[in-house]
């Protein structure tokens, strides 16, 4: 498979992925960097996944998917400043 | 050696291997160990101390970037305890540039450079047995350095007498190891993916990030994976529960960033032992 198609797939599968999560309750920026798949959940969405069981449930989801790793990306006050502008739903 | 390896074992099979270690190290009458003061090597050396006493074993200590500097104070500090001779060496994998370069195989450079010191200052010192921790559990992982060990002729009795982690755990509480609960150690290297590059400054940004979550009373297995301008923290499962309230993860992204990084993740499923080999595909012999 080429890296184009590659990256193809895993954006499809991001975006299906980020339904999948607002499904459950969680709505989240997604970035996909090969099989690692970034959330950035807001405030919200942080609170919800105290919860062991959503935990599961989004990195179950996230398996189903194609990711190997699921990760939340924790609110850095010092890059928030610079990343707010230009906020995307979807990046991969 | 043909050996049978059994995750959970009673008290008389653990007596039985014992029994059998100690036989195996007597018949060497004097050895020396690739001394990391982890969970292994640490019960091996103690094992080795009371079996052939003082002048029977020397315990020798690889100093390197790739590992943290508290890990090295830990390691005087058990063997000043159980009376374990030990002497320091230097190495100087980083400026491998086949280890730097980071290879899936990387792990041969670094045993390579510890074991081309070290065996040739075991013997130097009257001890021609050399020997390592690796356990009868590692036997079932990727690990590439085990054929610099092969190489140069060191043993590995825990693994050929399968002992498992487990085993090693139990005999070492039983023994009064401190050690015994210690969460594995591997070097600061493995939390970088295959490929990226190591270097100094990379491994003191993880040094500091994994101190800095230890301050704050972060205790289990812990790993601060490295992802260019991202950390992903991978913390025991049950660690990750009591931390995922909005003001812990808060402080937990201000220490990890205040150790160099402009991005801080938390890995949702927690820490796993190779963690980087799985998103790299690399699958255990």
């Amino acid at each position: 498979m080429t890296d184009a198609k590659r990256g193809d797939r895993t954006a499809r599968n991001a975006r299906s992925l980020a339904e999948g999560l607002t499904e459950l309750g969680l709505v989240c920026v997604i970035e996909a960097r090969g099989t690692l798949v970034l959330l950035m959940p807001d405030a919200a969405s942080v609170e919800k996944l105290a919860d062991e069981s959503l935990r599961r449930a989004a990195l179950a989801l996230a398996k189903q998917h194609g990711f190997t790793h699921a990760a939340i990306e924790l609110p850095n006050d010092r890059r928030r400043a610079d990343t707010d502008a230009d906020a995307a739903i979807l990046r991969d | 050696m043909e050996t049978t390896t059994v995750a959970v074992e009673g008290a008389t099979d653990l007596e039985a291997r014992l029994r059998a270690l100690a036989d195996w190290l007597a018949e060497r009458e004097r050895v020396a160990i690739g001394f990391s003061g982890g969970v292994d090597s640490a019960f091996l050396a103690v094992v080795a101390r009371r079996t052939l006493g003082q002048q029977g074993v020397l315990a020798i200590i690889g100093r390197s970037a790739s590992y943290p500097a508290e890990q090295w104070a830990a390691a005087r500090r058990v063997a000043t305890e159980f009376d374990v001779p030990v002497l320091e060496l230097d190495t100087d994998e980083l400026n491998d540039p086949a280890y730097a370069a980071n290879p899936s195989n990387r792990c041969y450079f670094c045993k390579s450079e510890l074991w081309t010191r070290l065996v040739p200052a075991a013997r130097e010192s009257g001890f021609l047995t050399v020997l390592d921790g690796t356990n009868a559990d590692d036997l079932r992982d990727h690990r590439p350095g085990a054929r610099a060990a092969i190489e140069h002729g060191v043993a590995s009795p825990l693994a050929d007498l399968g002992f498992t982690k487990a085993a090693i755990r139990r005999a070492s509480r039983e023994l009064g190891l401190p050690t015994w609960q210690q969460p594995s150690s591997p070097c600061l290297s493995s939390r970088i993916p295959y490929g990226t590059g190591v270097t100094r400054e990379r491994l003191g940004q993880i040094e500091r990030a994994e101190a800095a979550l230890r301050s704050l009373g972060i205790e289990g297995d812990l790993r601060v994976r490295y992802h260019d301008e991202l950390a992903r923290v991978e913390l025991d499962p049950a660690t990750l529960s009591k931390w995922m309230q909005p003001e812990r993860l808060a402080v937990v992204c201000d220490a990890v960033a205040n150790a160099g990084f402009e991005r801080v993740a938390i890995d949702l499923r927690g820490f796993r032992s190779g963690s980087l080999n799985v998103l790299h595909g690399i699958t255990p012999p």
